[in-house]
């Protein structure tokens, strides 16, 4: 007991005994999964560059509960000095019962410390002027203050802690004074009065009963600046009355936490902290995951990869491929902790700040299992920004808004990926952590084992957005060039140009495009060079495509002032017509529509698919959800173009037609699909294909977890790069050489020079084809690194010709749509080989039958 | 040539033991046999299977003496009952009480209303034959309630009867395409099954015939096991995004949330209510088929008589009650039962086995192995399924329905109720019978 993380924990007997704490007068609050977003930056930016984000994500939330978290703070904006901001801790409090302001002050705040600053929160006049408030938010009262050394000695001694650093004691004090804090003026109460919003050093929470949107509003705080923020819109599903105090984020000591999710063990968890003499006040998961939290890294000093260890497992497969020496700790760590692990869907967000370092940091952790949704990214220019999110579509929206303001960003990412939870290859969990860099600030992102993400191509110019450049004039375009071959001239070029060419290229395709003959042309170009991945000598991809986004965007703007017979524009004001020709493409700024519901987007696509709009061009996306949903039975002949960020249920249900994605894709895209076709330029999010019956899918880049989980039928998929896990668990998709289907994994990525890469293995997960009963998967494997152990029910089994003549003609239309050569497929390290040298299949394993008759059906066969 | 008998011995087989069996479900009912030894268990009793039938035949409950009120579980309904008024208080035979229930008390979406406050739980092509769904389809159609396609697919057949059928969305989403949500009036997610919460649903490889593994396009004679919970949903927000997904497929469809009664069934209403559905189906841990696993029937969810008035209190105190339709289902056999889970807070029930049992289920269990059923129910053995003829098969369902609202009028008049929904949440009208207290 003499150790001192111990000696801490035991100040907090008396404190946290059962006599002293009263059970609060409410009842756990049970609440479902919600919207989040974080971000960090090396330089500080502004709330509001949050909102669209948050609002584009309203749909995750109900309104119940919304809430900020900013991390490494403007002093001035507080009206004090760096020194204070740095030194102090900050204690923000939530007074819903403005009156008790002097008697919390005088039993809390003077006797414990020593003032240095204080001010408060200037909120709208009259809270009801934000639509769909319903509660009065509390008044917010901030103080900069440190702990009396009266009152520290006193501590010290008491318990015994002369042997640990000062700091440590000081934290201790003011989380334990906030704990008394928060029982004497919320939890015991049935009126709740006050509440310790957050009480770390250079960090402030602000939440209330709200989407989160709304307290950026109603604080008026879109211009206070920080260099990590994380947001949260909550979804309760419980109570009548709800209260400030149970929104999102949550504190430890210097880090709030706001989780998207809902795990099965509160129990258990709640048990493990009380063990530890933790007791929660506001009774939910989120709470207690902080406590956790705060116990690893604070109390027990573990480094923050063996805190990750102790939330999200590693398991299964993913634990044998670890080194012996870690698998050695992380065993010890889940023997002591697994029941302090939180069990079931969620995704943590943490905004943290490391006082003694002066680090501020995002970190973002997912469940080992991947139940929920999760995008990370990062641009590198100038400015560094990093971001985790549940939906791609809410950072695109932070990006484009910070973009449109600030010059040093642009709107697309460098990278977007999803992290494998609990895995032996990234850990599940990424944090961005800005450091100090001479006068400025850096970011550095790291995965749970410390290994950096770096861009490669951070070494080549962002387009310079805060200077003109001039265009240059590359070549002359002749009017005789086909789409195809006016494309293939530019990425024939392009190594040797710089942004002016670039932007001379595009301003003559934009010329081109106000003569109608012209515009199918210009629109076919720039969608090739935004799909293809081509080498582009010293221009940074990322740019490129925001260039070509801001491109396409004058287009669009041109058809919409001067539509015609080949493009027409859904202009929603005017009462809608049919198409003036079987052909005619219908182009649709998604901006107006709501993401779903009666006035959504995916009603609008089917109501003009009635009118006879067979051609489709849904350009502006942002998080648009069930596109191409709603067409019914045998839409053949349909084409669906989509741009933007698009959302969830993406073609689920589609029976015959097209839709291509230019770009990364959402999550559930394709449930249900029945027969048609579907290209995703990018990337594609979870469960992909979900009880697909039919069709065929090019995916360019990665699948996020459970892609085909539970297909029949004859899906028939390609996926270029790999999946998280779970990869046709449950398929039951007959003989593919029969009719059946089948998913060709191909395992590459590729590198800034467009080189096709193998990856290190096709497939990270530990769960490939587990239980499948019908189809197969044809994995290019050519360093043979799959192995039984992946299969829990499936067997290897050798390719043979028919297998081949089978998957051919999909790979050559994978080569037609993403460029990815046949013929480069297989090569092993330059040498081309055979087919079955390099493709393996795994089908349905026979000796699992369940029963007598499975076997005998076998038998037959 | 000359046929002397135009009909196949197949079909003269058929006939037989048709002939034999109707005669059975009749005479046994009558009791001029006595009773069989060994039919029925605590909770379906002897009593009850004869009353079933009784009522399957004649539209009215029997007046030889059976049972037809509770049965001898020791528990849940059977030790509930009314306090009817004195019969001077009862209203005249000549007044008949309203026994149809709105199924959306939504301001917006389509109206439907129901003339009996029950319609037909999910059975999916599979566990049952095409003939059973026929049957019930057409005895909904009649009615003007509904049946539900059970998560198997949508056989043709049924099309002609869409207005009438719910179409099932469960977690293997066997047979559920674009155009099965657009038939249907009414979209029921089924999240959970009373009878084996934490349990996909599952057909076993015997049953899973061409036909089957056809309509789901999986591989035939291939156990079929559906996932827990859903792949696509995992958290409330996925919930509401899942209906939001349905209402872009059909934009008029009602919505309907099956799920079962863990401990926190309560916030999983508010929860749907909240995700948008109009519908809170919960189906407690009595129902369910032959097919469940041993260790999960009756051991796992929480009664349905202790979910519904929990559910239905706690969404009075969230003050949504009246915006939400709450079904119960899982065990309800009788009208009786029907007007207890009424009492307790439902708005109707969802039935299934007493529909199985109207057409010739005994209870034996042999559901989920081998050909299935041997009166041709839970089976898709082409043989034996012909023992059901649909038309036979409606009318037996009808006469029952028939007989549930005769009685359940009956009881309204009995406690001087002019409707079914003014005994919604009379809980004071009930009595407990047993010694537990």
């Amino acid at each position: 007991m003499s150790d001192p993380s111990n000696l801490l924990l035991q100040s907090r007997a008396s404190l946290m005994s059962d006599e002293n704490v009263a059970q609060p007068t409410y009842e756990r609050e049970a609440e479902g999964g919600c919207g989040v977003i974080g971000i960090a930056c090396s330089e500080k930016i502004p709330a509001k560059h949050l909102l669209q984000s948050l609002v584009q994500m309203r749909n995750r939330g109900n309104g119940k509960g919304g809430g900020f978290a900013a991390v490494g703070l403007v002093a001035e904006e507080f009206g004090t000095t760096q020194k204070i901001l740095e030194n102090d801790y900050l204690l923000a409090i939530a007074y819903l019962d403005p009156g008790v302001r002097t008697d919390l002050e005088k039993r809390f705040i003077v006797p414990t410390f020593e003032i240095d600053h204080q001010g408060k929160f200037d909120p709208v006049p009259d809270y009801r002027s934000i639509n769909g408030l319903s509660v009065r938010p509390p008044d917010v009262h901030y103080y900069f203050v440190r702990v009396k050394e009266s009152v520290f000695k006193e501590f010290q001694t008491k318990f015994k802690l002369e042997k640990l650093e000062r700091y440590k004691i000081q934290d201790e004090i003011v989380f334990q004074n906030s704990f008394a804090l928060n029982q004497a003026f919320y939890a015991s109460l049935g009126e709740k009065k006050a509440f310790v919003l957050s009480h770390g050093k250079n960090m402030l929470i602000l939440k209330m009963v709200s989407h989160a949107d709304d307290v950026v509003r109603y604080y008026r705080i879109e211009e206070m600046r920080a260099h990590v923020w994380i947001g949260h819109h909550r979804y309760p599903t419980k109570g009548r009355v709800w209260h400030p105090g149970g929104s999102h984020p949550f504190i430890g000591m210097h880090d709030a936490l706001v989780h998207n999710g809902d795990f099965a063990n509160y129990a258990s968890v709640s048990a493990y902290l009380e063990q530890r003499k933790i007791k929660p006040l506001f009774l939910t998961d989120t709470e207690v995951s902080v406590l956790v939290f705060d116990l690893h890294s604070r109390m027990y000093g573990y480094p923050l990869e063996y805190v990750i260890e102790s939330l999200a497992p590693t398991t299964e497969r993913d634990f044998t491929m670890l080194p012996p020496e870690k698998q050695k700790i992380y065993k010890m760590i889940q023997e002591v902790h697994m029941h302090g692990s939180p069990d079931g869907p969620w995704f943590f967000l943490i905004a943290q700040s490391e006082p003694q370092k002066n680090l501020q940091r995002l970190i973002g952790i997912t469940d080992t299992s991947m139940l929920r949704p999760q995008v990370f990214a990062l641009q590198t220019g100038e400015a560094t920004i990093g971001f985790a999110a549940s939906e791609k579509q809410a950072i695109d929206a932070a990006l484009e808004s910070l973009a449109r303001e600030d010059k040093r960003f642009w709107s697309r990412a460098d990278r977007y990926w999803n992290a494998r939870g609990g895995s032996h290859t990234d850990g599940g969990a990424f944090q961005f952590t800005i450091h100090p860099d001479g006068a400025k600030k850096k970011l550095i992102c790291t995965d749970k084992f410390g290994h950096e993400i770096s861009i490669q191509s951070a070494k080549r110019p962002a387009y310079d957005r805060t200077k003109s450049t001039p265009p240059a004039k590359p070549f002359a375009v002749k009017l005789t060039d086909t789409a195809d071959e006016l494309a293939a001239k530019i990425i024939e070029k392009m190594p040797s140009w710089g942004y002016g060419e670039v932007l001379g290229i595009l301003s003559e395709l934009e010329t081109s495009a106000n003569e109608d003959c012209n515009r199918g042309r210009a629109i076919q170009v720039l969608t090739t060079l935004m799909d293809r991945r081509h080498p582009a000598g010293n221009l940074r991809r990322s740019s490129l495509i925001s260039l070509y986004d801001e491109s396409l965007a004058r287009i669009v703007e041109s058809i919409k002032k001067n539509p015609t017979t080949a493009y027409g524009f859904r202009d929603q004001s005017k009462p809608s017509q049919k198409p003036a020709s079987p052909d005619q493409t219908l182009v649709i700024d998604a901006r107006p529509y709501q993401p779903e519901g009666p006035d959504s987007l995916s009603n609008d696509l089917v109501k003009m698919y009635k009118l006879g709009f067979r051609r489709f061009m849904v350009v502006h996306a942002h998080g648009h959800r069930f596109i191409g949903n709603g067409f019914g039975i045998d839409s053949k002949g349909v084409r669906m173009d989509v741009y933007g960020s698009s959302g969830d249920y993406l073609a689920s249900g589609i029976d015959g037609m097209e839709i291509h994605v230019h770009g990364n894709a959402q999550d559930q895209l394709s449930q249900i699909m029945k027969d048609g076709k579907l290209v995703i330029h990018g990337d594609v999010g979870q469960t992909f294909m979900y009880a697909a019956k039919g069709g065929q899918a090019y995916v360019l880049g990665n699948a996020a977890g459970r892609p085909l989980i539970n297909a029949v039928g004859k899906p028939r998929v390609v996926i270029n790069g790999t999946c998280l896990d779970y990869l046709a668990e449950s398929f039951m998709a007959g003989d593919p050489l029969n009719g059946g289907g089948f998913v060709i994994l191909n395992g590459i990525r590729f590198d800034d020079d467009a080189n096709i890469m193998e990856l290190d293995t096709p497939y990270p997960g530990g769960n490939l084809f587990s239980l499948a009963s019908g189809g197969a998967i044809y994995a290019r494997d050519p360093y043979g690194r799959l192995t039984s152990d992946h299969l829990n029910g499936g067997e290897f089994t050798e390719l043979t010709d028919a297998d081949w003549n089978l998957i051919k003609p999909y790979l050559d239309e994978n080569e037609r749509l993403f460029g990815v050569p046949v013929t480069r497929l297989l090569q092993v390290a330059g040498k081309t080989v055979s087919p079955r040298d390099i493709y393996r299949k795994v089908r349905p394993g026979k000796v699992r039958a369940l029963q007598a008759e499975e076997i005998w059906v076998h038998k037959k066969n | 040539m000359v046929k002397l008998n135009s009909k196949s011995p197949e079909q003269m087989i058929t006939e037989k033991h048709v002939l034999a069996l109707r005669e059975g479900f009749h005479r046994w009912a009558s009791l001029e046999l006595g009773k069989m030894p060994a039919l029925g268990d605590a909770r379906w009793t002897a009593d009850l299977i004869y009353a079933n039938w009784v009522q399957a035949e004649t539209g009215r409950p029997p007046s030889n003496g059976l049972n037809f009120q509770t049965g001898n579980s020791e528990g849940g309904f059977d030790l509930l009952d009314f306090k009817f008024l004195p019969e001077s208080k009862w209203l005249p035979a000549s007044q008949e009480p309203d026994t149809s229930i709105p199924l959306n008390k939504r301001a917006y979406d389509k109206k439907i209303q129901i003339p009996i406050p029950f319609y037909g739980g999910g059975m999916s092509y599979g566990s049952i034959s095409e003939q059973i769904m026929l049957s019930r389809a057409r005895a909904a159609k009649k009615w003007g309630t509904f049946t539900s396609t059970g998560e198997g697919g949508y056989p043709d057949s049924l099309v002609q009867y869409k207005d009438n059928v719910i179409t099932q969305i469960a977690t293997g989403l066997f047979g559920v395409r674009e155009e099965t949500i657009q038939n249907a009036p009414i979209v029921e997610f089924k999240y959970a099954q009373g009878a084996k919460p934490g349990l996909g649903g599952h057909l076993l490889g015997d049953k899973t015939t061409m036909a089957v593994a056809k309509i789901r396009e999986s591989v035939p004679w291939v156990s079929l096991f559906s996932p827990f919970p859903f792949h696509s949903v995992y958290c409330v927000e996925d919930h509401r995004k899942h209906i939001d997904w349905v209402k872009a497929t059909n934009p008029e469809a009602l919505v309907s949330v099956k799920v079962s009664t863990p401990t926190d069934v309560d916030m999983v209403a508010v929860g749907s209510y909240y995700a948008g559905a109009h519908i809170i189906h919960i189906d407690g841990s009595y129902g369910g088929t032959g097919a469940a696993p041993e260790i999960a029937k009756k051991n796992i969810a929480m009664p349905i008589e202790f979910a519904i008035p929990r559910v239905h209190e706690h969404l009075v105190k969230e003050g949504i009650r009246d915006e939400v339709v709450l079904m119960s289902s899982g065990g309800i056999r009788t009208a009786y039962d029907i007007a207890k889970a009424i009492a307790l807070g439902a708005d109707g029930c969802v039935i299934g086995t007493a529909e199985l049992v109207a057409l010739g289920c005994t209870r034996c269990s042999n559901c989920e192995r081998g050909r299935g059923c041997p009166f041709g129910l839970t089976t898709t053995d082409p043989e034996l399924s012909q023992l059901v003829d649909p038309d036979w098969g409606a009318e037996r369902i009808s006469n029952l329905y028939k007989s549930l609202q005769f009685q359940l009028r009956d009881i309204l008049r009995k406690l001087g109720l002019k409707s079914v929904k003014e005994l919604r949440g009379r809980k004071d009208l009930l009595i407990y019978r047993g010694n537990h207290v």
